[in-house]
């Protein structure tokens, strides 16, 4: 997401003659992906704290508008702000980080030195509001985009050797699942799924079900272990870590993407399968609705509830998307999460902030 | 080569050019293909090692002219795919293992690529579907390098190849800052811009209408069943072992087993002598200098075969003779290779046209000093990163290389425990900033964070870095260059996988390198053979490096930093490996 915001705001600052800076804590010099940012607009910090402090204080001090992708970068904000007080602080609030109660120096930086809120999403608008009594006015929803340079498929033919690597046929109806497998989650939306794959097998014999994202070892044990027992070991493909190159052409093998989960602050990973054409189930008590429009794009459903879960996924195998509705499924989602929409989003915030 | 933009003359005239730079792989037989429609001409080179009349010419095509291939390798399941296609009614007209490539691919179609059990690099055209494949074997041990600039495709075994056609005219300065640091040039690199290696186990698909293509893995993912008994193991690897030489041993040419008296290359001796169908020949290199002279282990292992033995003496004055043609018969620098380069010489003199090697057996099984290395770096990644900047202030070499653990980076590991030459010594030999050098050593992506410190992740830089871009290109590069097949049983698709699936504890022993295999043949592998330390075809190399005149003379060199390293190789204990990458800088300059 963050890459996306940095293309999209140093595009915008090249069109107005701004001067845009991303500094990063966490990557290092060699993790520049260049075609989002030229690299003298990036420093990566490689987690040397003292160093980012110090070039704070120095540079970023200077800065009209200083955007904090992170509730962690509080103090930093907090920092400038009384260096210098005419710079706008602005903070991205994504999900989970902010959906509870916060340390007294974030919830100071919120109350008190922060001049917006960027949220991902209408839901974490709302727990904003609710959990930090957060000023309405000061916070905007701008919903996350999709990466401007992933290519998105013209035709939406299975990839014949995706089918060769799971030896699977055209027949196969494909269910897939893309997310972190951590095993210190303590609800997880795929194994929901798993028990509705169960359910569904008999009636839909050429069913499959790709689950797929990094998993450690205790994770791996327990989801082999659910599989067994669910006697769905046909079924269920363990991928790993998936190539990001490879991930549009596995969005154009399966047939319905399914994630239901609790946690999404909005979900980009939605958005992408949309945007290959790919109808998603999502849950629909967190930041997800809004990737599927409210459900005009998609359906939400409550996790809790494995039938309405078994009923949604059978509604879906029972009527497969045409080539054509994939089509409009596409277009439709990129007409609204599109990056042009996203940069004129952006300067206008900007503008108005610096009464422009 | 595929160009809508050139004549087809022209683009004929180009892959002629490439045939003749690759004349010394294939000496047999030349042939051309060329399609104007799509601006395509496949040329070959061969060397004829299954069926050897002229029903095995190159570039081929099935009956109905659908779809057409020129190949470098062997397909060593090409007789049991053969049954089930004939089973299936497909008619042959040769009895060639290259025709067999065709009809699987006419019936499974990209499907197939998976079902080939082999070493192969092949560039296949089908005229139906408008699409031309070039593609690798899972291990890499045959070479693809390929070209995409202008719209245009163009492909080879060679980087010489596409060099002495005028297609790859830049070199790509990169080349020297990797070279210095790895002692090879790691895939997909080389020396030339805009060529690169296509990774194992992929393929590239051209589409001829839209002029564009993708790469893309052929692997079929298949459930691990994990091996929990240690017997049960043993077993399997005899079986399955043992069947990996009996069909890599088909052959209608003459074929023979390197023999170095060390283990692996003793295994395959005694399996070999087990499926041979005529009297096995083994191919041997002795020296005058007693230290490294191996006679008596190989000895032992002929003892307890009936073979015919091909021992040959290799002299330091040899190694001052052929020297330059070694250089210029590498393709690419690297400072491997000088071992293979001799016992292909007189493999071929004996009248070899296909060998097997023991490679592969040291990455699978855990061989290499780095296994057990590896979790010491584990330890040694917890100080605190500041200090091991201060490498710099040493001067010995094993000390300064500690300055790979500043570093964050899975490469800068491996690096540390393979490398040449560290960063800051790279930047100063050729006058560079470090921050250039750094950038260009650790920007490549798809190495995996390494998490674990264990065997298994030695067994992933080995596999994947020294012995994919070091061992097994040199020895296929060494080997083409005096027309001999190098084939690798330990390599075999079916043998790799059973390894894999074997639990790490059995795979691995913490005291004894390759304790698993030597326990797989221990009643028929003779003590003293594995009983002893590594050595790894090594040759007298530090003492002949010394002595050459041109390599130790620090006038020779450009530049203040490489005079200084060499005057020290002369005086110290440094790698000669070291002093020989300085020297191929200095000679391509």
């Amino acid at each position: 997401m963050t890459r996306t915001l940095a293309h999209s705001l140093d595009h915008v600052s090249k069109e107005q003659q701004w001067d845009f800076k991303l500094w990063s804590l966490y990557d290092s010099r060699y993790d520049i992906m260049r075609q989002y940012l030229e690299p003298e607009n990036f420093i990566g910090f490689g987690r040397s704290r003292r160093r980012l402090a110090l070039n704070t204080l120095s540079k970023g001090t200077k800065a009209d508008t200083l955007i904090l992708s992170h509730i962690n970068l509080a103090l930093i904000g907090i920092i400038v702000k009384i260096l210098n007080p005419k710079c706008k602080i602005w903070l991205v609030a994504h999900g989970i980080e902010v959906w509870r109660p916060l340390s007294i120096l974030k919830s100071l930086f919120v109350k008190r030195f922060c001049d917006r809120v960027i949220c991902v999403s209408n839901f974490t608008k709302q727990q904003m509001i609710s959990w930090h009594h957060v000023d309405p006015q000061k916070c905007t929803v701008l919903n996350n985009v999709v990466d401007p340079f992933i290519k998105h498929p013209e035709e939406f033919d299975k990839p014949e050797y995706l089918l060769n690597r799971y030896s699977f046929t055209k027949a196969n109806q494909v269910i897939f699942t893309l997310t972190r497998l951590a095993s210190s989650e303590q609800y997880k939306g795929y194994e929901q799924v798993i028990k509705a794959v169960a359910r569904l097998k008999d009636r839909f014999p050429k069913l499959k079900y790709i689950l797929a994202g990094q998993y450690d070892s205790t994770e791996e044990i327990r989801i082999k272990e659910l599989i067994t027992a669910c006697r769905v070991e046909e079924q269920v493909i363990l991928t790993g870590f998936l190539n990001e190159n490879e991930l549009a052409d596995y969005f154009l093998l399966a047939d319905l993407f399914v994630l239901p989960s609790k946690k999404e602050g909005f979900g980009i990973v939605f958005i992408e399968a949309l945007a290959c054409g790919l109808p998603v189930i999502c849950g629909n008590a967190d930041g997800s609705v809004d990737a599927i429009r409210q459900g005009e794009l998609g359906t939400a459903i409550n996790v809790n509830d494995l039938d309405e879960l078994e009923k949604a996924i059978s509604s879906y195998l029972q009527t497969p998307l045409t080539t054509e509705t994939r089509h409009l499924l596409q277009q439709q989602c990129l007409s609204y999460f599109n990056e042009e929409d996203y940069k004129k989003n952006l300067l206008k915030m900007i503008s108005e902030a610096n009464g422009n | 080569m595929i160009s809508k933009k050139r004549t087809t003359l022209e683009v004929c005239e180009k892959v002629t050019t490439m045939c003749h730079a690759l004349q010394h792989g294939g000496p047999d037989d030349e042939g051309i293909y060329m399609d104007e429609s799509n601006g395509l001409v496949f040329g070959h080179r061969r060397l004829s090692i299954i069926d050897l009349s002229s029903n095995g010419h190159q570039p081929m095509s099935d009956a109905t002219a659908r779809v057409w291939i020129t190949f470098n390798g062997e397909i060593y399941n090409y007789l049991e795919l053969k049954e089930t296609l004939i089973a299936s009614g497909v008619k042959f007209h040769s009895n060639s293992d290259t025709e067999v490539i065709i009809q699987a691919y006419l019936f499974w179609g990209m499907a197939s690529f998976s079902k080939l059990r082999g070493i192969f690099a092949f560039g296949l055209y089908d005229i139906q579907k408008q699409l031309t494949y070039l593609v690798r074997d899972s291990s890499g041990v045959k070479p693809l390098y390929y070209m995409v600039k202008d719209g245009e495709l163009s492909f080879a075994s060679e980087v010489r190849a596409l060099k002495k056609a005028g297609l790859a005219t830049e070199s790509d300065k990169s080349w020297q800052v990797r070279f210095l640091a790895f002692g090879h040039i790691p895939e997909p690199y080389t020396t030339q811009k805009d060529v690169y290696s296509l990774p194992k186990g992929e393929f590239l698909c051209w589409y001829h209408s839209k002029n564009s293509y993708e790469i893309h893995s052929y692997h079929v993912a298949t459930p691990k069943t994990i091996i929990n008994v240690a017997e049960q193991a043993k077993e399997l690897i005899r079986n399955v072992l043992g069947h990996a030489v009996s069909r890599q041993l088909v052959a209608d040419a003459p074929i023979g087993v390197f023999l170095s008296g060390g283990t692996d290359s003793s295994i395959l001796t005694i399996l070999a002598n087990q499926h041979r169908h005529t009297q096995l020949k083994t191919i041997s290199i002795y020296f005058d200098e007693k230290a490294y002279d191996e006679s008596q282990y190989q000895n032992m292992i002929l003892a307890e075969i009936e073979g015919e033995k091909f021992a040959h003496l290799v002299k330091q004055s040899d190694f001052e003779e052929f020297i330059p043609q070694i250089i210029e018969d590498m393709d690419m620098p690297t400072t491997d290779g000088i071992n293979t380069w001799f016992i292909s010489r007189y493999a071929h003199q004996d009248g070899l046209k296909a060998v097997l090697s023991g490679v592969g057996a040291d990455e699978l099984f855990g061989g290499y000093p780095s296994f057990n290395r590896i979790k010491f770096l584990k330890k040694l990644k917890r100080l605190p990163r500041l200090s091991f900047s201060a490498a710099k202030l040493f001067t010995s070499d094993k000390y300064r290389k500690i300055s790979f653990l500043a570093y964050d980076h899975p490469l800068a590991d491996y690096l540390l425990l393979r490398g040449h030459y560290p960063p800051m010594d790279i930047a100063e030999i050729l006058d560079m900033d470090l921050s250039e050098v750094e950038a260009i050593l650790f920007d490549s992506k798809g190495i995996p964070k390494i998490s674990n410190f264990d065997e298994l992740d030695a067994a992933w830089f080995e596999t994947n870095l020294y012995m994919q871009n070091q061992l097994l290109r040199d020895t296929d590069v060494m080997g083409m260059s005096h027309a001999l097949e190098v084939r690798v049983p330990f390599l075999d698709e079916d043998f790799k996988r059973l390894v894999e699936n074997i639990r790490l504890d059995i795979r691995f022993d913490d005291l004894q390198p390759k304790k698993l295999l030597i326990d797989s043949f221990s009643d028929l592998l003779p003590e003293a053979v594995w009983n002893r330390s590594k050595m790894g075809f090594t040759f007298p190399l530090q003492q002949w490096m010394k002595d050459h005149e041109q390599i130790s003379d620090s006038n020779y060199y450009q530049g203040k930093k490489a005079k200084q390293i060499i005057k020290d190789f002369k005086k110290s204990t440094m790698h000669w490996s070291k002093a020989f990458a300085l020297y191929q800088i200095q000679r391509y300059a």
